[in-house]
């Protein structure tokens, strides 16, 4: 398998403050890919550097084995699309508007949509159950409704390649479930390749194929069970973690100075009811 | 998905709202102290001047004006539609950055020193507006782009800030002006519009629908701009080029609507607002129908102003802020359970 994203010594600063450091990885087509980390490593800004909109300080990314910044803006909107944190526009658009708007990179001059634009968006509506509130404004939607248009959006701009900006932040138990199921279907039956900075490490782990554990100054790369171990998760996020066996699953419980003390073992594992 | 827009179901409603916007502007000719026959109008202008004095009334001093209104109100909608969204600020109007105190600027100091002359047909006063205006833009922007990079806050917070120090000059000219000169700079400030000469009409209006068809080339782009920049460059637009090239042409056909009839409030603010109550924020929609509704709207406005209180005329600007005023707010009770960031 071909890589689809390649990050080389990649280096990124904000004046002077080095975010990001000689960072090296790659995804291959189809992949899962998971980002997490502590606040302020630089989740965002790599993101940002993979969809082009920041310039890097050193080295390089590739996309389809060119560099991000040798496609024009357009181009590269047609090979990514990016769901950032979720923003309300002053203005109320719908819905199927929103989705809509996946097509720009497409569109001719004066920007009316096509036939075959209206049924890519609808397909993107239809595959994130979106459809049923395709009339609705956006502003109406609860947080979990939202966050799926905007998935939906990314969907009908259909690049091979998904990036997502914590896309279960803000979102309850069911709905952060939903759109991990949500992704992972995409990446099951569109071969989408998708990137996911994302804070919750339990959930993320049950999902994605490879994980970039980012720290302040290090970063580890590899399988979830290899990368999302208690060593490595309290050395890259300074807090004590406790590790909980669930059959095959490995969970991480984050534990503060005045939590109630969970046991004498640090590892515990959980036998469940027979 | 019946629901979204196509350029058919466009086509259809800027042609009926073309139609009302016709039959207005009939009605507005029509409208005056001076009875008119149609009859006489059609009977020609005559063989010498003065002979069918119905036809010269018609097509000699209403129509132009009327011409005049429809062109001003569209450009100050368009600007209104445009700056909103780039922007993204639904309080933005025309002259946020800074337009309308820098033609106000300019004319004062057009009236005061006295220059006469013209250009292209333009008085001193439309010449020096437009200088101005465009000027004054200019200014903001850079002002704007040296402070931060991309943050339309700044540009913002420069266009009041320049608002505020150039009224401040014009308060101050004022005060030292003589008492007919500060009489016609006040009837400018509020708005005025007169009869002007055809070549000057024929230019204003190459301007203005040139700046009308270049906006309407970029408004899918704006759809994607008011969710934010990142968004809209991941969605493939190029936002810089963009964004210059929206603040140049709202600026342009802005300060030549200014140039024309003094400083208008009102029309740009609440016609995009209302039309975008009525039809959605699509802006490829929103664009080409608030430019007619601009239109329409101004039209009537200055009707009113030149019949109302006949034979004296007010000055038109009196009439949007009165008569646009409640009626907005009137719109905006009925539609506002369909207004999102009312909430």
């Amino acid at each position: 398998m071909s890589s689809i994203i390649e990050v080389k010594n990649l280096s990124f600063a904000y004046n002077q403050e080095s975010i990001l450091n000689d960072l090296s990885f790659d995804v291959t087509s189809g992949q899962f890919l998971t980002i997490a980390g502590p606040n302020g490593a630089g989740k965002t800004t790599l993101l940002n550097l993979i969809c082009g909109i920041l310039n890097p300080a050193g080295g390089f990314v590739k996309i389809d084995g060119c560099n991000v910044k040798s496609y024009s803006i357009k181009k590269l909107a047609q090979k990514v699309a990016v769901v950032r944190q979720e923003f309300v526009p002053p203005f109320d658009f719908t819905v199927e508007e929103t989705v809509m708007m996946a097509r720009a990179p497409y569109l001719g001059a004066f920007g009316f949509e096509s036939k075959a634009d209206e049924e890519i968006a609808a397909l993107a509506l239809e595959m994130t159950e979106t459809i049923r509130f395709a009339r609705r404004p956006l502003a109406h939607l609860s947080g979990g409704e939202r966050q799926r248009v905007f998935i939906a959006r990314a969907l009908a701009q259909n690049t091979p390649i998904l990036l997502l900006d914590e896309p279960t932040s803000f979102l309850d138990m069911k709905h952060q479930t939903g759109i991990y199921d949500l992704l992972k279907k995409l990446q099951l039956e569109k071969g989408k390749t998708i990137v996911a900075v994302t804070h919750d490490i339990n959930l993320a782990a049950q999902y994605c194929d490879k994980v970039l554990l980012l720290g302040a100054d290090n970063y580890h790369i590899g399988k979830p069970g290899d990368v999302f171990t208690t060593e490595l998760l309290e050395k890259t996020f300074g807090v004590r973690i406790f590790a909980v066996n669930f059959g095959q699953e490995k969970f991480f419980i984050p534990s503060g100075k005045l939590a109630k003390p969970a046991g004498p073992n640090r590892t515990t594992s959980f036998i469940p009811d027979s | 998905m019946s629901n979204t827009l196509t350029i058919r179901k466009l086509t259809k409603r800027v042609v009926i709202c073309l139609a009302i916007l016709a039959a207005v502007m009939c009605l507005c000719c029509l409208t005056g102290t001076q009875k008119i026959s149609l009859e006489k109008v059609f009977a020609g202008p005559g063989k010498t001047a003065g002979e069918n004095i119905d036809y010269e009334i018609l097509i000699g001093v209403r129509l132009p004006r009327v011409v005049l209104a429809a062109l001003v109100g569209a450009a100050l909608a368009c600007s209104g539609v445009v700056l909103q969204a780039v922007l993204r600020n639904p309080l933005a109007d025309p002259y946020i950055l800074g337009i309308s105190s820098g033609a106000g600027l300019g004319v004062i100091i057009a009236i005061i020193s006295g220059i006469s002359g013209t250009f292209l047909g333009g008085s001193p006063i439309a010449i020096s507006a437009f200088a101005g205006a465009i000027i004054t833009v200019w200014l903001v922007w850079y002002i704007g782009h040296f402070t931060g990079k991309s943050q339309v806050t700044n540009l913002l917070l420069a266009g009041v800030v320049v608002n505020a120090f150039f009224g401040a000059v014009i308060m101050f000219l004022t005060s030292i002006a003589k008492s007919e000169q500060v009489y016609s700079t006040i009837f400018w400030l509020m708005g005025n519009i007169t009869e002007k000469n055809p070549p000057v009409l024929w230019v204003s209006a190459i301007c203005i629908f040139a700046g009308i068809v270049s906006l309407f080339s970029i408004c899918y782009r704006l759809n994607a701009m008011t969710f934010g920049e990142q968004e809209a460059q991941g969605l493939g637009i190029d936002i810089n080029k963009t964004k210059l090239f929206a603040f140049g042409w709202t600026a342009f056909i802005t300060a030549v609507a200014v140039s024309l009839s003094g400083l208008i409030g009102f029309v740009g603010l609440i016609i995009p607002h209302a039309v975008r109550l009525v039809l959605g924020p699509d802006h490829r929609q929103l664009l080409p129908i608030s430019a007619i509704f601009g239109s329409i709207f101004l039209v009537a406005a200055d009707t009113l102003a030149r019949t109302i209180v006949a034979p004296a005329q007010l000055p038109v600007g009196v009439i949007t802020a009165i008569a646009g005023g409640p009626f907005f707010l009137a719109l905006l009770a009925g539609y506002s359970r369909k207004v999102g960031w009312l909430k």
